[in-house]
């Protein structure tokens, strides 16, 4: 499988604080990659070794197979990105700004400037300084920017940062037509797991450093099988119903009267029948598919409990 | 690299260095036509071949453009790395040594020609308004305007002047602040065109000399490494 991006150990200790702990990355060509991880995760630190503009303490990194070195500038021309906040000259207009990193990444294209900024929606804005932009604005001039010389791979960090429901949705769009279109590989970290949920298609999952998981969509969804919840009035007499007269033994009692059934063969007709025949009242019942938030959460919190046994 | 210090100079707003360059060499020509009285010895041509007047040009000039590097120095690099614009510099296939050094020679070509033009405007001015002013022309230009001396002075006065000030850089970048650049500028201007009591080390060659020297090595340590260091 040819991987764009590959780190191996990858390790950056600052202070004598390992940032970073022996990531193995592995982002496939032409796919969206959805680098989650709470604030602090170490998701920028990685990205910005990904970057160059960070050097690995440990470990190595490989983009489009070859490995990268101090002064691996030619993999710069073909890699598009926002790192932490997108920054630019605010005296020079956002077209000025576009043409100047034209001009820096050696890409001559007529219209590409136009293209980005139509593609953002920033054309009205375009002869404005950038001072006068706003957040999101300034976001999405970032993004054209990053999508301006038609890069192999966008490394973009936290892309949706201070734009409205409409922009992020916009972005999504445009991600997912940039991988489809043109074979763009989009790395994207956020620590909104819905933001990442719909678009991507392999998702990484950074704690405390260290990548606790790398899965495709695809799988995740096959393993995290739909479950039964229902809400009683009697949780125990509930789960005695489900263990003795039902023979479930893969359910789970959660907080204020809920229980989760994992049993793949059981359903909610069956399951509210045989409550409903031993008296046990049901206040709702009905089938519930675990988001990435909750497998989030769940691996976070395993990290954790690993961490403090 | 000329590309690239083209790109410098279109991005930098470099016409707001231009007009204040023009607008301190008005004020050191005012200060020196204002003080020229006092200034009038042309005792001082026989014992330094240079009037007090021609001093105090070279001195005020001198002072202004040590600290205007300075300023622009610390806007041009070190407020780059401050306001992250450096971060998308290292991000473009060019070598980082390059981007640093297209930027020392933008500010160093600048405040070079700045400063010898306001050499020249300056004394042009006195002897222009000398007339009206009481002043002598030779106590201005004591060769007269086709001593070759005088230009040589100049050219080499100048590259010196602006040179010093690169090791205000080499602070500025250690410190990750503008301010100390500027600090540091403003002790080098001191220690360059200071005096205490009758001890100066104005025109003290090997004075002089060793500051050149300094500046060379804070430039090689501002660059040197700059590849494998990470961008803070």
């Amino acid at each position: 499988m040819p991987y764009v991006i590959q780190t191996n150990h990858l390790t950056k200790t600052i202070g004598g604080k390992e940032i970073v702990k022996d990531v193995g990355l592995h982002v496939k060509k032409g796919e969206i990659y959805g680098f989650l991880g709470p604030n602090g995760a170490g998701k920028t630190t990685v990205m910005k070794m990904i970057l160059n503009l960070w050097k690995p303490t440990r470990g190595s990194i490989e983009l489009f197979g070859e490995n990268l070195t101090p002064k691996s500038y030619g993999v710069l021309k073909r890699i598009g990105s926002i790192i932490e906040f997108p920054c630019f000259y605010e005296r020079l207009t956002g077209r000025e700004n576009l043409e100047l990193h034209c001009e820096y990444m050696g890409y001559h294209h007529p219209g590409s400037v136009e293209g980005a900024l139509e593609m953002l929606e920033l054309l009205p804005d375009a002869g404005r300084p950038v001072k006068e932009y706003s957040l999101g604005m300034k976001e999405r001039l970032g993004i054209a920017r990053a999508v301006l010389c038609r890069p192999e791979l966008l490394v973009l960090d936290e892309p949706t940062n201070g734009l409205d429901p409409a922009g992020m949705k916009h972005v999504r769009k445009l991600l997912r037509n940039l991988c489809s279109e043109y074979g763009m590989t989009v790395m994207a970290s956020s620590h909104i797991l819905s933001e990442i949920e719909s678009i991507a298609d392999t998702v990484g999952i950074l704690h405390r450093g260290e990548l606790v998981q790398e899965v495709g969509m695809q799988m995740l969804e096959e393993m995290n099988t739909a479950c039964i919840e229902v809400r009683v009035t009697d949780t125990k007499g509930a789960a005695f119903i489900l263990s003795d007269k039902c023979g479930m033994n893969n359910f789970k009692i959660m907080k204020e009267g809920n229980i989760r059934i994992y049993d793949p063969e059981a359903t909610v007709q069956e399951t509210a029948r045989v409550l409903a025949a031993h008296r046990i009242e049901v206040t709702a019942i009905g089938k519930k598919a675990e988001t990435l938030e909750d497998y989030f959460l769940k691996i976070t919190g395993e990290a954790d409990r690993t961490c403090g046994n | 690299m000329w590309k690239l210090m083209k790109l410098e100079w279109k991005k930098n707003n470099m016409k707001k260095f231009v007009i204040k360059a023009a607008i301190v060499t008005g004020i050191i020509f005012l200060m020196v036509l204002a003080t020229s009285g006092e200034l009038d010895d042309m005792e001082t041509v026989e014992t330094y071949g240079k009037s007090m007047i021609g001093t105090a040009v070279d001195m005020f000039a001198n002072m202004a453009f040590m600290l205007c590097t300075a300023v622009m120095l610390a806007s041009v690099i070190v407020g780059a790395y401050k306001d992250k614009t450096m971060d998308l510099m290292f991000s473009y296939p060019i070598s980082r040594q390059k981007i640093l050094l297209s930027k020392m020679l933008v500010v160093w070509i600048f405040n070079f020609s700045a400063l010898i033009l306001c050499k020249l405007m300056v004394c042009g001015g006195l002897v222009l308004a000398g007339p009206l002013a009481h002043i002598p022309a030779e106590s201005v230009l004591p060769g007269g305007w086709r001593d070759v001396s005088f230009y040589l002075e100049i050219l080499v006065d100048s590259a010196i002047m602006v040179s010093v000030s690169y090791t205000a850089l080499f602070v500025g970048m250690r410190m990750k602040s503008s301010k100390a650049a500027i600090v540091a500028a403003c002790i080098v201007m001191l220690l360059t065109q200071g005096n205490i009591g009758s001890y100066t080390l104005v025109h003290n060659l090997p004075f002089y000399l060793g500051m050149v020297v300094l500046s060379a090595v804070s430039v090689f340590l501002c660059v040197h490494g700059v590849e494998t260091r990470d961008v803070v």
